[in-house]
């Protein structure tokens, strides 16, 4: 790798124990092979269709997990391969993935108030027998 | 063992259609301004899924709540050329990491090509959108002129929701899918059109060969951005074309 080869052009900077010139200059790089990527588009796109072909069939509840999960698979693909996170820094992984783990809790958090809640919400909004529209509410306190 | 900062480090170039790249004096090596310049951006990256994440946790909670309208919204959308949009989205994702990776290994001309297929990508991806608003535009879905005009006073109605066909009149809230599938997809359009700009200025450095496989940084970079861009479509195509 050419960038491995700075520390033979002799520059003056370069102290004993400095991170310079030690073979280090751009830290861990890692180039991955074409092949990789193109297998990872492939993958990519199959599971594509594979998303177009189970949203047909009714799974009931589990249409959006299988969906999800899926859509999951394919961003971890992205996120492993294409963002090269695989062979990136200890933490980088972690300050970019904790993302995902407070992003559950507010996904936890927000769908445990809907599950155990009842709300009736007519309260909100009301259809009137005219128009079959629904009206904002503030429109109907002047009738 | 600071450096003293009378001595700027230079990457020299790897050929002589390339220009050396000389370390911004507030770093002490090449190695700590390539892993700070990364781990900013993966903290920038990890604003962005809390900025979609928000959006996403709404879909999810009105979804809960009214399923149907969901279902039927989503009906109004062209799954295909959302599945278009997606192979599109997807193989720009390709050609991007490609394109780094040929940065990477100094392949001047190659990155060149990769980057203005991604760009291709973008301004497709940003057409085929255009012409899904216009169909939403012109049968009242999202009325685009009436965006901001709040609540039509006399009758009471969201004056961008006026659904000509009444295809939303059986569910409640209709405008609520709309009004959640325009938020979503017009963010992420907006993140499509800024990385298309990225790409660009990516492409105009690599011309003037800043980029090579001692300095390839800002390549890397521009990448992330636009597989973000491809991660958060991940999910807003099975979420709002073929709503689960």
């Amino acid at each position: 790798m050419s960038a491995h080869t700075h520390n033979d052009h002799g520059h003056a900077h370069a102290d004993a124990g400095h991170d310079h010139g030690g073979g280090l200059q751009m830290g861990h790089h890692h180039v991955s092979s074409a092949a990789m990527f193109f297998n990872v588009l492939a993958i990519l796109l199959v599971l594509t269709i594979v998303t177009v072909a189970v949203s047909r069939f009714d799974f009931g509840g589990a249409n959006m997990l299988i969906a999800m999960g899926i859509a999951s698979v394919k961003a971890s693909l992205v996120i492993a391969i294409f963002m090269h996170m695989k062979w990136d820094t200890a933490i980088n992984k972690i300050v970019f993935l904790s993302s995902f783990l407070f992003l559950s809790l507010l996904f936890i958090f927000t769908l445990a108030d809907q599950a155990t809640r009842r709300v009736d919400h007519e309260m909100h909004t009301t259809r009137t027998p005219v128009d079959k529209q629904w009206v904002h509410p503030s429109t109907l306190e002047k009738h | 063992m600071s450096h003293d900062g009378h001595h700027s480090i230079v990457i020299p170039a790897p050929g002589p259609e390339f220009v050396p790249h000389t370390v911004a004096h507030h770093f002490d090596s090449p190695v700590q301004e390539f892993q700070s310049m990364k781990l900013g951006f993966w903290l920038f990256l990890a604003t962005e899924i809390l900025l979609f994440g928000g959006l996403f946790a709404a879909y999810f909670y009105f979804h809960e709540a009214f399923p149907e309208t969901f279902r039927v919204g989503g009906a109004q959308l062209d799954w295909r050329l959302g599945a278009v949009n997606t192979t599109v989205l997807l193989v720009s994702s390709w050609t991007m990491a490609m394109g780094v990776r040929c940065a990477q290994t100094s392949q001047k001309q190659k990155t060149l090509m990769f980057c203005a297929l991604t760009l291709v990508g973008a301004v497709a991806f940003m057409v085929i959108k255009f012409f899904e608003y216009k169909a939403k535009n012109d049968h009242g879905l999202v009325v685009f002129s009436e965006l901001f005009s709040g609540y039509n006073e006399a009758t009471g109605q969201l004056a961008w929701f006026k659904d000509y066909d009444g295809v939303m009149a059986n569910v409640p809230h209709g405008h609520m899918f709309f009004a959640i599938y325009l938020t979503m997809t017009a963010i992420h359009g907006l993140h499509v059109v800024i990385g298309a700009g990225l790409i660009i200025w990516i492409m105009k450095g690599t011309a003037k060969g800043r980029f090579h496989a001692g300095y390839y940084l800002p390549v890397d970079l521009v990448g992330l951005y636009w597989h973000l861009v491809d991660l958060i479509w991940i999910f807003l195509f099975p979420l709002l074309y073929l709503v689960p």
